[in-house]
């Protein structure tokens, strides 16, 4: 048997027969710790790694939210259309509830859930900044928000596909969708995310994030409808401004064709739209990155 | 530990809420061991800890931690420092072992050794097979080792306790201070804790600091806190014990005085040694002689000798540099 004190090279004597063993391994730096944090957030918002009962929403909405997509690829194949009955582009548009109910419930579980069980106090003390740390939950949020929106229109490319429809300009509606997806989803990660960031109650986070982007929506839709119909299409147009659904289902006329209640009619006004869309998910970025700052400081 | 750098270096530290001062130029060097933090609420831990951390700048004075800037250098001060709070810190539905994994893959550490590190210092501070369970069924207890365990997972070489024993009870507060003890002692890493409760702070801190409304009141060796107070214990068995020896060290010309079932005798005088006369009086009277001991004084009676108005004692002047 070895002497225990003899355990180093300058004969100190280190050995306890604790077990402690020091980490001598790799430690990595900020941009992988927040990938890391990225890809659990991501995981956490369908549920995975969590309770059974976690998974269930999400996957309930995900569900629900695929099905026409997959009922019209069974009927496009098996019937063989010679056009997809409902746009890419359109399909979120048709969807949007829940869309707004996944987004709504899913935000508070990467936000409002560290906040009130304190456990943003262990976050803060590792070396992500509060920034970073908000930037990482809200790709988080943005990516489970991404993979709800683009599954159903991928669905529906692969369909159109095995249809034997024109390849390019089934690429190219695929493409314009994704991109007005993209902008949707941006937007509406920034609102859901902002508003759980401020709620450590997940009810309260979810009816105020549904009454946000549902409540306003239909009001808008209601006075377009009304704008409309009196022939008055622009304040319509003014008033698509006022919420992300009506931003995006407006640029959907505008670039797709598809018809929507007083869209935006000239180029100027789709900038504005964009603007609109992509400044209000900076704004919300910014104003969650401030949040945390102050959770930090506090 | 003179030769080596302070854990800890706080230089005129100061942070000023506005309505209230939290720190008054705090200077203070903390090395390796076990420190214990000492203050009534509101004087000034928890600021100091978060100004530690790097979460807080402070208005003036500077602070650095294992020889990193906090202001400057936050990010590396909290890859090497752990933290446990005071208040909880646990999502309910998620079981010890996915939380100290993903915890300690937010320290930087990769998947593999995180999980690796995770079931380590789990059994290190005794979660068994409940580890796999949602931590939201938990005693006080288990929680309060879950939350050390997250501090310990990236093998920090500085830990930050704040009030780990809060809530326990008496079983799992000896516990608890028993691997506060260890982690000080046997891991090698150095460890800060605070705590109201002294008698705690006695039992496992090398040194301690003593902070009053954002002032340093106090910093030394534990023992230097806890020195002999020149009295002897003496316990004797025997008919009518305490008072026959009594009579016979009074006659001797030794102070004495009853204190509890012992009697308190004065080491100062000149003459023969107390002990020596203690001994013979004792066979000589036919006495059983149970305990003879230094009387130590306790953390308590220290700060009931602090000056009450908040004015740092003189022995704020010595604060060791070592």
């Amino acid at each position: 048997m070895t002497d225990p004190s003899a355990a180093t090279p300058e004969g100190r004597s280190v050995i306890h027969d604790l077990g402690y063993r020091p980490y001598t391994g790799p430690r990595l730096g900020q941009g992988a710790i927040a990938r890391s944090l990225v890809g659990t957030g991501l995981r956490n918002a369908f549920g995975l790694g969590r309770s059974g009962r976690s998974k269930v929403l999400p996957f309930a909405l995900l569900a629900l939210n695929l099905l026409p997509a997959v009922i019209v690829a069974g009927v496009m194949v098996l019937v063989g259309l010679d056009s997809l009955p409902i746009g890419y582009a359109e399909y979120a548009s048709t969807t949007q509830v829940l869309v707004g109910v996944f987004v709504a419930a899913q935000a508070p579980v990467l936000f409002s859930r560290d906040l009130r069980h304190g456990t943003i106090a262990l976050y803060l003390a590792r070396p992500l900044g509060s920034g970073t740390y908000a930037l990482a939950r809200w790709v988080s949020l943005l990516g489970a928000t991404l993979v709800f929106l683009v599954l159903p229109v991928l669905v529906l490319y692969g369909a159109a596909l095995l249809s034997e429809l024109d390849v390019a300009e089934q690429t190219r509606d695929v493409a314009v969708a994704l991109g007005l997806v993209v902008l949707l989803a941006l937007s509406l990660a920034g609102v859901a995310g902002l508003v759980a960031s401020w709620s450590t109650r997940r009810g309260f986070a979810v009816v105020a994030t549904i009454a946000l982007l549902l409540i306003a929506n239909g009001i808008v839709t209601a006075v377009q409808g009304i704008a409309g119909a009196e022939g008055r299409p622009r304040i319509g147009e003014v008033t698509g401004l006022f919420s992300p659904y009506s931003l995006y289902r407006g640029l959907m006329s505008a670039w797709t064709g598809v018809e929507a209640p007083t869209p935006p009619a000239s180029t100027g006004m789709e900038l504005a739209y964009v603007a609109v869309l992509v400044g209000l998910s900076a704004a919300c970025l910014g104003a969650l990155v401030l949040r945390y700052r102050r959770v930090a400081t506090s | 530990m003179s030769s080596v750098q302070p854990v800890v270096r706080v230089e005129g530290l100061t942070k000023d809420y506005g309505p209230v001062l939290a720190l008054d130029s705090l200077t203070l060097d903390i090395g390796e061991g076990t420190t214990g933090l000492v203050g009534a609420n509101g004087a000034g831990k928890s600021t100091l800890l978060k100004i530690l951390l790097g979460l807080v700048p402070a208005t003036s004075g500077r602070a650095e931690v294992l020889g990193h800037d906090v202001e400057e250098e936050g990010p590396q001060v909290r890859a090497t420092v752990g933290y446990l709070p005071e208040h909880d810190c646990l999502p309910p539905d998620v079981s010890a072992s996915d939380f100290v994994v993903h915890l300690a893959m937010m320290s930087g550490l990769p998947r593999l050794a995180a999980r690796e590190r995770a079931a380590e210092v789990l059994r290190h501070v005794g979660l068994a097979e409940e580890r796999y369970r949602p931590m939201g069924g938990y005693s006080t207890g288990m929680k309060q080792k879950a939350k050390l365990a997250q501090a310990l997972a990236h093998d920090p070489r500085l830990v930050l306790l704040d009030e780990p024993t809060n809530g326990l009870d008496p079983a799992a507060r000896d516990e608890m201070l028993g691997l506060v003890r260890r982690i000080g002692h046997d891991f090698g890493i150095a460890v800060i804790v605070t705590s109201h409760l002294l008698g705690e702070l006695e039992r496992v801190s090398d040194h301690v600091v003593v902070l009053d409304a954002g002032r340093l009141l106090r910093a030394s060796r534990t023992d230097e806190f806890l020195d002999a107070t020149g009295t002897l214990l003496v316990e004797v068995l025997g008919e009518d014990a305490q008072g026959r020896m009594a009579t016979a060290l009074a006659t001797a010309g030794i102070g004495v005085r009853e204190r509890g079932s012992a009697l308190s005798v004065d080491l100062t005088g000149s003459g023969p040694d107390v002990r020596d006369v203690v001994r013979d009086a004792a066979s000589d009277l036919g006495l059983g002689l149970v305990r003879m001991q230094a009387d130590h004084r306790h953390l308590e009676d220290v700060f009931a000798e602090q000056p009450s108005d908040g004015r740092p004692a003189d022995h704020a002047e010595e604060v060791p540099r070592d």
